[in-house]
């Protein structure tokens, strides 16, 4: 193995590749198109969606559409005067989008109140009707109770729950479960791109080298296994230049975007809540205005998804690279394709599973089979507290069969590179790594 | 002295004997011809001196050493499939590959632009070789083959795909090369080729070294066993003649080649009854007809047959 010859190999590769305009620019758009995406959910959740409608209350009990008036005086009307038939036709005419009957009996028992709308309804509208309603007809039957103020103060506090973490030094701390479970999705998720987007980019390039005829000239100066070292590790860095400049635009961007994010939020919370106690309606929601500082990130795991990146992708790519070396054409290559898509996507929808439920014997199997622990165990680290054993063990397997998968590749490699023009079938495999 | 010792190589894929039992010794300084139809086993052997692949059986000394990465280095290489990376620019691509071979960046940038001024393609240098034609990329093809000045030089097919001119100058450049003491193997079917440059022969036929010696001596061997004939007049009498081949064969020219020992002076006499005579002459066999009756004619015309396919 010559090493500086690999270095050149490694050169080449990555040189050529990060001078592209299709790597420059992906770099560039990727996180612009996501945060321009990300920028837009926020817009379609923040954003008042519900357009203004107007329902008519005709109401027999006589309280009720009073205090239902009082909640928003520009929804409700009070039209018990009309006569109903008059109603029901300003409802059909659209004048009223819908109206309530409201009846005695829908505080002297559980039957339930109709709305009744013409045209479109909509879930939210309903639903935030239902809540007005429940709210009346609750306070109108305390009030009927005759309960004392404090047991009605009881029911206006709705209790919630904190959840904090046990730690080994006995002190309990912010739970982040939440949070962290949806970083090591993030992380797996980025795994999972960072070998099937990388890896198609090597299979490209070997692809590219074999139609044009270079790779002769080439491994006449150098052994197959280091021009497919060289290659691997080159695609490999290119891979850490992306994650990198994204890490430090993620950061940058964030930076700029929480005040903003901030000031809109408080905007919000403000609004929605007019006068209410913030606090308390924040933690019934589970967010806690605290929970800046819990978003920091341990840097351990940041170790581990380069490590596990690496290891994963070296597996993977040398298997794009047997697949790449026996095609003459991207479009041949499909009916290899399951060998790489079965595992890669299993790790993938496994991760849901994972990300939910981190310590189950699914979770424990999928972490340390080698084709899909670089996936999952980055997911489990993020998630849960994994047991150092499982660790080293997920390690040594993902090494053990990394050496495997490369010492097999290489060989179908170093034969299919130098076979034109004959579409190769899985039994042609078996023959390269025979022969060489 | 001998720079490139082949002995009893073989290599098979699968079933397929591509080289079996080949031995062969190349000698410094002198121009060698690998000869034979599409498929004989000479692109393995040349892989297999460029120690891109390892023979089954046998063993290849390059100056006295075992074919490994060190001797890769002492050779320049040039596949029959040529190629090379289209979107890298023409310098970058040749400090790459000879970087490759072992040369300092330094001492390779020198070299490249010595080739590059005798090639009058200096100015292509921040060119990206898919936009060169395709003469422009054969002359850079020849540069990434010679630039770090090795001992030997092996081309594969060197003269096929080329245009007049590249055909031309590359002859020129392995004339020179010898005359500088390198040695050159190169492999063709082309005859007329070998006939004017060659030193020495090895012919292949179906995986196996079937006549190998120099060019001189091999034609030697085979004895003046043929007429070059100029006539004027019906050629039709050539039909009639047995135990002969016609070679080469035009309205008023013919290359025969007498079989089974019979008399040539019969054959003269047949041709004055028929036709006027301009020259008779007894000549050596062209390579063209060593080849053919050392291949034999058969098989020669099944070869012929797939390739034109």
């Amino acid at each position: 193995m010559d090493f500086s010859k690999i270095l050149l190999v490694l050169k080449r590769e990555y040189i050529t590749r990060a001078k592209s305009k299709s790597f420059i620019l992906s770099t560039i758009l990727t996180p612009l198109v996501l945060f321009a995406f990300g920028a837009f959910m926020i817009w379609i959740v923040t954003s008042d969606t519900e357009t203004e409608k107007s329902v008519g209350i005709y109401d027999q009990t006589g309280v009720l559409a009073e205090s239902l008036i009082a909640k928003d005086t520009t929804r409700y009307s009070n039209v018990s005067l009309m006569p109903f038939d008059t109603v029901k036709a300003m409802v059909l005419r659209e004048e009223l989008d819908a109206y309530l009957f409201l009846e005695e009996k829908h505080i002297e028992t559980n039957e339930n109140a109709e709305l009744i709308y013409s045209g479109s309804g909509g879930i939210a509208f309903t639903a935030s009707v239902r809540n007005d309603i429940r709210d009346v007809i609750q306070e109108e039957r305390l009030l009927r109770a005759e309960v004392s103020d404090e047991v009605r103060s009881l029911f206006a506090n709705r209790p919630g729950l904190d959840s904090r973490k046990l730690t080994a030094e006995g002190d309990t701390e912010d739970d982040k479960a939440g949070f962290m479970s949806g970083v090591g999705f993030v992380l797996g998720l980025l795994i999972f791109i960072g070998l099937f987007g990388y890896g198609a980019v090597l299979m490209r390039s070997v692809i590219e080298e074999k139609t044009n005829r270079i790779v002769e000239v080439i491994t006449s100066s150098l052994k197959p296994i280091e021009l497919l070292i060289g290659k691997v590790a080159g695609v490999c860095l290119l891979g850490f230049t992306q994650f990198t400049v994204w890490a430090v635009m993620y950061i940058g961007i964030s930076m700029a975007a929480v005040p903003v994010a901030g000031v809109l939020m408080q905007d919000q919370i403000a609004q929605a809540t007019e006068g209410q106690d913030i606090e308390q309606l924040a933690s019934e929601a589970g967010f806690d205005p605290a929970s800046l500082e819990v978003l920091s990130i341990d840097p351990m795991i940041f170790v581990y998804f380069f490590l596990f990146f690496v290891l994963g992708f070296f597996m993977y790519a040398s298997i794009f690279a047997a697949v790449g070396s026996a095609v003459d054409s991207e479009q041949d290559t499909q009916q290899f394709m399951p060998i790489l898509m079965v595992p890669l996507m299993g790790g993938y929808i496994l991760n849901t599973r994972i990300m939910v439920d981190p310590d189950s014997t699914l979770a424990i199997i999928a972490s340390l089979f080698p084709l899909t622990s670089p996936i999952n165990m980055i997911t489990r680290i993020a998630t849960t507290d994994v047991p150092i054993w499982q660790i080293g063990a997920s390690f040594a397997l993902l090494i053990a069969s990394f050496f495997g998968v490369m010492w097999v590749s290489a060989k179908i490699y170093r034969v299919g590179i130098l076979m034109y023009g004959k579409k190769a079938s899985f039994s042609d495999f078996a023959k390269w790594i025979r022969q060489s | 002295m001998t720079i490139i010792h082949v002995e009893n190589i073989r290599k098979s894929f699968g079933k397929n004997k591509a080289v079996d039992d080949v031995s062969f010794d190349v000698e410094k300084g002198r121009i060698f011809g690998l000869l034979g139809p599409n498929g004989a086993g000479k692109t393995t052997t040349i892989r297999m001196i460029n120690h891109i692949l390892g023979p089954d059986e046998g063993s290849i000394t390059i100056n006295g050493q075992e074919a490994s990465p060190i001797t890769q280095r002492m050779i320049g290489y040039m596949p029959e499939e040529r190629g090379l990376y289209k979107k890298m620019k023409v310098e970058e691509q040749l400090l790459y590959l000879t970087q490759l071979k072992g040369m300092k960046p330094k001492a390779a940038k020198e070299a490249i632009h010595y080739w590059l001024d005798r090639f009058e393609a200096s100015d292509w240098t921040k060119k990206e070789v898919g936009e060169l034609s395709k003469g422009m990329s054969q002359k850079i093809q020849f540069i990434a083959t010679i630039a770090h000045d090795p001992d030997i030089y092996i081309f594969d097919e060197p003269f096929s795909g080329l245009d007049p001119i590249n055909s031309d100058m590359l002859k020129d450049i392995i004339i020179e090369l010898k005359n500088n003491g390198k040695t050159i193997l190169f492999s063709t079917h082309r005859m007329e080729q070998v006939e004017q440059m060659c030193d020495d022969i090895c012919l292949f036929n179906k995986g196996k070294a079937v006549l190998q010696g120099k060019l001189r001596e091999v034609k030697a061997s085979f004895g003046k066993n043929t007429i070059n004939l100029e006539f004027d007049g019906d050629g039709s009498f050539l039909d009639k003649l047995e135990g002969v081949r016609l070679n080469n064969r035009s309205t008023n020219f013919a290359e025969i080649r007498v079989l089974n020992g019979q008399n040539m002076q019969d054959i003269l006499k047949l041709a004055m009854e028929h036709a006027e005579i301009h020259k008779f002459e007894r000549i050596e066999p062209s390579l063209n007809e060593i080849f053919i009756s050392t291949v034999g004619e058969d098989n020669l015309k099944a070869q012929q047959l797939e390739e034109a396919q």
